[in-house]
């Protein structure tokens, strides 16, 4: 045997510490996919539920950057199947495969003793490779939200002050069914007519330490408020 | 204070009795406190939890059920009464336990902290009181938990805060005054860890709550026009050391509870002291520093500084947790396999009591405390990435990773654990009782995701009623996003259905619950000596840091991993917000 031969066979060995380490990870896998009390059953179920949304909105999220990093559909119908498969794994597959063996009643009750688990990891993957190839729509988050096609309504309210009065106008009235300006209870101004210009009397403005304060929401023909502004009178130039 | 025989023990002549389960020795006046100021955050959480499920079932706007002038009442009542006082009558609570108890003193001023409870409780009274009657101009403004100036609140809102922050440093001083008494009597003994932990996290309360007084004394007197100006970025700088201040209380206490619990119930042994104990220093001399990421998006204060407290300084606490993060499962792990209860990589874990929701309640804490509150709080805590996250609902989704499932979990679990040991009953609906955190962290760890999914991949804002389905005035629109509110919504109900549960059992123990009898409690007690996190002295020749720990390794290198795949992610959004260059 050569000195090389030699030096990796022995103990403590990079070879040997490194297939030591592979073999006892092997091991550990295999006995926390089979283990089978209630406790574990829940924990490995969790887990990979948790990593499933993981995958998932992970591989969702890239792809919506990366379009041509195609693979990410086989990660994210990863995640996506083992939402499911990993708890019915752990709650269900692994569970009849232990009673299954133990049992060992029937060519069926064997079938499942003997390839129980690996028939249910192919299928897993198989399902995983399908979707992943023709991905269904409900597993694809849509990003394109709809929008800025200018029919936003958001004018600028501008207001001067003179005399007692503030006078307010939008820059831009459409879009608007209705303006209402209140202070506390009170209703100040209503207006159903564009453009919406409107008047207050600086005296009806309600004040909290000295300072008057006027809302202006302007609504849409359900009376849903589409913008609300808030006003200080003391702020408003004149 | 005897009611319903909730306050009463077989105590000797002098005020004293021997936990069987803890073998600490209790006296009255410490016991009866840590069940009052208990049961007062019990209820907190029941008021909490009401609003909890018609916030939940606002934000589904599937349901929809505020309007929302409404719901922001709701969402300031329900983050009140559970993130302030469900947590902090507990931790005044713990105090009281990591104090007197563990040290087998009396509770000394008693008075005193009669006095704090009913100042807190008047205090906490009258928040609510004024929030939900809150009407009129220009009190319709709900404070929310931030009640930021120059918002106007009613004015009994910021004296009702006053009034608790007052009350709340009145209670802790009985605290003090045991450790005090306790170095004094025994200059060279040193305090066990718990009381440690105990001694730390009240030093960090004391710099929040007078922090917070000194906001709220202020803006209270600017509110009734004693003063007549208020600088909002001195309010936003101030309000944060109570704001951030509170959640930093939560984690240490929780952390103190952690060791307590897998101690005492689980066997725990602590790996070094010395190591816990430096991670605790670390968190008193830097864990203030995290509160300054609330002003990631404020003008006023420099990038530098924000910088340099979040990115830099904010490490040391971020380090100590680390350390727990790693002492505390690997305490459990080595503790359980010196006493023959480990086989494999985690039979430690998987052979541990799992039935006993006090043992289950804490370890979920741990674990999703760390998974998703933790790992998403350093991420999003930093400048930059904030930019992503700030006002989104995965802010949201972040506290309540920490509070709403570690924090809560672990006081959970501790309420139960109080019930049976020193209210001396045993849990009613016992299937209920151990079914219940499994539950309750399972379905509030999917609305953690949820909520975390839609700020990040949608932009979904936090405090506001309607944004999904439908945002007026404008064709932009957040609908994709609604079937993540559907799981929301859905896991939401799951949650708040746990905490229902978690109130019968608790309330149902104390007024149906057969008395413990002796030998009922064996379950609680894994070790055999005191509970003040010592270490054991079962006669064994190997120190417990001499037991493999390769579990909890593990477990740590899968923590790293997710960390650093968040790290990435959240860092490759933000390369995609902006293009620089051409």
């Amino acid at each position: 045997m050569s000195t090389d031969q030699q030096e990796s066979s022995e103990p403590g060995s990079p070879l040997t510490w490194m297939r030591d380490v592979l073999t006892g990870a092997w091991r550990d896998l295999k006995s926390v996919y089979y283990a089978n009390t209630t406790i574990w059953r829940l924990l490995k179920s969790a887990t990979l539920l948790f990593f499933g949304f993981f995958l998932w909105t992970g591989a969702n999220l890239l792809l919506s950057y990366r379009a041509d990093w195609g693979f990410l559909y086989y990660v994210m119908a990863y995640g996506f199947v083992l939402l499911l498969w990993g708890p019915l794994t752990h709650l269900v597959v692994v569970p009849l495969v232990i009673r299954m063996r133990r049992s060992s009643a029937g060519t069926v009750g064997r079938y499942i003793a003997r390839h129980g688990s690996v028939t249910n990891l192919s299928v897993f993957l198989v399902i995983v490779l399908i979707l992943g190839t023709f991905p269904l729509g409900v597993m694809t988050f849509e990003f394109q939200l709809t929008g800025g096609a200018g029919n936003d309504v958001n004018p600028q309210l501008q207001c001067t002050k003179s005399e007692g009065t503030v006078h307010c106008h939008l820059s831009d009235a459409s879009g608007i069914d209705r303006v209402v300006v209140t202070s506390g209870d009170q209703e100040l101004a209503t207006v159903s007519e564009p453009p919406f210009d409107f008047n207050i009397d600086v005296d009806d403005v309600g004040e909290v330490r000295g300072d008057k304060q006027f809302l202006v929401v302007l609504q849409d023909e359900n009376g849903d408020t589409l913008r609300r502004y808030s006003r200080r009178v003391e702020l408003i130039p004149g | 204070m005897n009611a319903l025989g909730l306050f009463d023990n077989d105590y000797g002549e002098d005020g004293f009795r021997t936990c069987s389960v803890t073998g600490l020795n209790i006296h009255r006046s410490a016991e009866n406190h840590v069940k009052l100021f208990g049961l007062t955050a019990v209820v907190a959480l029941l008021v909490g939890g009401i609003f909890a499920f018609t916030v939940a079932m606002t934000r589904w706007e599937l349901v929809g059920l505020l309007r929302p002038g409404e719901f922001y009442t709701h969402l300031t009542l329900h983050a009140w009464n559970l993130l302030i006082f469900w947590m902090v009558f507990m931790e005044i609570a713990i105090l009281y336990v990591g104090g007197p108890i563990v040290l087998g003193r009396k509770l000394p001023i008693t008075r005193v902290a009669k006095a704090g409870w009913v100042t807190m409780v008047l205090g906490a009274l009258t928040i609510n009181v004024s929030v939900w009657t809150a009407g009129g101009f220009p009190d319709e403004n709900a404070p929310l938990l931030t009640s930021y100036a120059p918002l106007e609140s009613p004015p009994a809102f910021y004296a009702g805060v006053v009034i608790f922050i007052v009350g709340a440093v009145v209670a802790a001083l009985p605290f003090f005054l045991t450790l005090w008494r306790e170095r004094r009597e025994n200059p060279g003994k040193t305090l066990p860890l718990v009381a440690f932990g105990a001694f730390i996290t009240s030093i960090i309360a004391f710099e929040a709550l007078v922090g917070g007084l000194i906001t709220f004394a202020t803006t209270l007197l600017w509110r009734i026009e004693a003063i007549s100006f208020m600088d909002p970025a001195w309010y936003r700088q101030m309000y944060w050391t109570i704001g951030h201040g509170t959640q930093q209380i939560n984690l240490a206490a929780m952390v103190t509870v952690w060791y307590f619990i897998t101690h005492v119930v689980g066997g725990a042994e602590v790996v070094s002291e010395k190591v816990s104990r430096t991670a605790f220093i670390l968190y008193l001399f830097f864990i203030n520093l995290g509160a300054a990421h609330h002003l990631m998006s404020d003008p006023v204060v420099s990038s530098g500084w924000r910088l340099f407290n979040t990115s830099y300084a904010f490490y040391g606490a971020a380090f100590a947790s680390m350390i727990h993060a790693f002492a505390i499962p690997a305490g459990l792990e080595a503790g359980r396999r010196k006493r023959g209860k480990g086989g494999g990589l985690f039979g430690w874990l998987t052979s541990a009591p799992w039935k006993n929701p006090v043992f289950s309640a804490t370890i979920f804490s741990i674990i999703l405390f760390g998974f998703l509150g933790g790992i998403t709080g350093v991420v999003m805590g930093q400048m930059q990435v904030n930019m992503t996250w700030h006002n989104t609902f995965a802010t949201v989704g972040h506290f309540h990773g920490t509070v709403a499932v570690g924090t809560t979990l672990a006081f959970m679990g501790l309420v139960f654990f109080v019930i049976r040991t020193m209210f001396k009953r045993n849990l009613a609906f016992s299937r209920l009782a151990s079914t219940q955190p499994f539950l309750y962290a399972g379905a509030m760890g999917i609305v953690v995701l949820m909520m975390m999914y839609a700020g990040l991949l949608y932009g979904v804002p936090r405090r506001t009623a309607e944004v999904v389905r439908n945002i007026p005035g404008t064709d932009f629109s957040l609908s994709a996003a609604a079937p993540l509110f559907a799981l929301l919504g859905i896991f939401a109900v799951f949650a708040i259905l746990a905490g229902v549960v978690f109130v019968l059992v608790a309330v149902g123990s104390l007024l149906l619950g057969d008395r413990v009898r002796p030998g009922d409690n064996a379950d609680l007690r894994a070790i055999s000596v005191a509970a003040d996190g010592g270490q054991s002295s079962s006669g064994e020749e190997k120190p417990v840091h001499a037991y493999g720990m390769r579990g909890t390794f593990l477990v740590t290198l899968v923590f790293l991993a997710v960390f650093v795949v968040s790290y990435v992610l959240n860092w490759y959004l933000l390369t995609e917000l902006w293009q620089v260059g051409l």
